[in-house]
């Protein structure tokens, strides 16, 4: 178990993790942010939170999108970001479990605001939210940040403190 | 010795792993909190801002699961009433139930909205019939075929339904002197 922790190739792998995660993330709050009255409807949709906590999920939740897609592309507090995409995705999943469970036929309002014709919820929304879900683990668990703000920053410090 | 060596080296990464995780917590809330702030401040000063707190209902329109099953189509000539363990379902609405229906038949109507009700399905299969026929408004849709696709999804075998509905079955019969 403890090779697979430390095997030096997890650095060159979560890389690549990181920036897709990061990519999804920064397209998929554009047009929450964009149009917060529509990604309302979204959230409203799914029927699960009380109506009084619809709005401030649809104002705050794209801008922390925002954040973590941003901060995992730079690479800075990169496994902050990866945790708060891990927990997001988290809700995202169990959010969508729920609204098959109940039946719903519904678009699942991640990248856009579209009708269930052209997006509907699925198991196969789950599988991808899960294979997003288990990515964010990766880079949580195992980037070694060899591009980005923190690795600059620890290898400043560790220069620093050698001289 | 080297044993405990190692042993120390997993320690001390596991605790490495926790603190670190603990950090990134720490960090994630401040990042959260941070985000909700400039959220909050950029939607009060925007053109199309929302309201903090929704008063009044969403109007979302989330259509019904279809749930459809295999139905048969019969002309109204081909039906016959008295025929043995036969059930015919009247799909209309009461109201026209009660002026006009073929005799022995009983009335659910049917909802464009709203499943049928799941005890009624259950009379359907308690009934000990082996072909349920169900008539409806003519209309397009039917009525009647619609509901005979609701029955026959939820676990209903050999359901028909009369093409043309009530209309085309009440000039049927007529036609052949039966109520």
């Amino acid at each position: 178990m403890s090779r697979i922790f430390q095997w030096k190739g997890h650095a060159y792998l979560a890389l690549p993790a990181r920036f897709y995660l990061a990519l999804v993330f920064l397209f998929a709050c554009y047009h929450k942010i964009m149009d917060p009255g529509a990604f309302a409807v979204d959230v409203a949709t799914y029927q699960i939170l009380p109506l009084s906590l619809v709005n401030l999920m649809a104002i705050i939740l794209p801008w922390i999108e925002l954040a973590a897609g941003v901060l995992l592309l730079v690479g800075f507090r990169t496994r902050a970001a990866a945790l708060l995409i891990s927990a997001m995705m988290l809700v995202f999943t169990v959010a969508i479990v729920i609204a098959l469970a109940k039946g719903l036929d519904m678009s699942c309002g991640c990248f856009a605001s579209q009708g269930a014709n052209e997006d509907p919820i699925s198991a196969r929304t789950i599988v991808r939210d899960l294979g997003w879900l288990l990515l964010s683990i990766y880079v949580l668990l195992f980037d070694r940040n060899p591009l980005g703000v923190d690795g600059w920053i620890m290898r400043r410090e560790s220069i620093r403190s050698e001289g | 010795m080297r044993g405990i060596a190692s042993t120390d080296s997993a320690s001390n990464r596991d605790q490495g792993l926790l603190r670190s995780l603990w950090l990134a917590s720490r960090d994630a809330v401040l990042i959260a909190s941070a985000c909700a702030l400039v959220a909050l401040v950029f939607n009060f000063f925007r053109a199309d801002g929302i309201a903090l707190i929704q008063r009044s209902e969403y109007q979302i329109l989330v259509p019904c699961p279809v749930t459809e099953g295999a139905v048969e189509a019969i002309e109204a000539e081909a039906l016959k009433p008295e025929e043995p363990r036969t059930l015919l379902i009247d799909a209309r609405p009461s109201g026209d139930y009660q002026k006009w229906h073929v005799a022995g038949a009983i009335n659910i109507t049917y909802d464009y909205l709203e499943p049928t009700e799941p005890k009624k399905i259950q009379s359907i299969a308690a009934s000990g019939a082996r072909r349920v026929v169900v008539y409806g408004d003519g209309e397009n849709p039917d009525s009647g075929e619609q509901l005979a696709k609701e029955i026959a999804g939820k676990g209903i075998r050999n359901v028909s339904y009369v093409v043309g509905g009530f209309n085309e079955l009440n000039k049927s019969l007529s036609s052949r002197g039966e109520p």
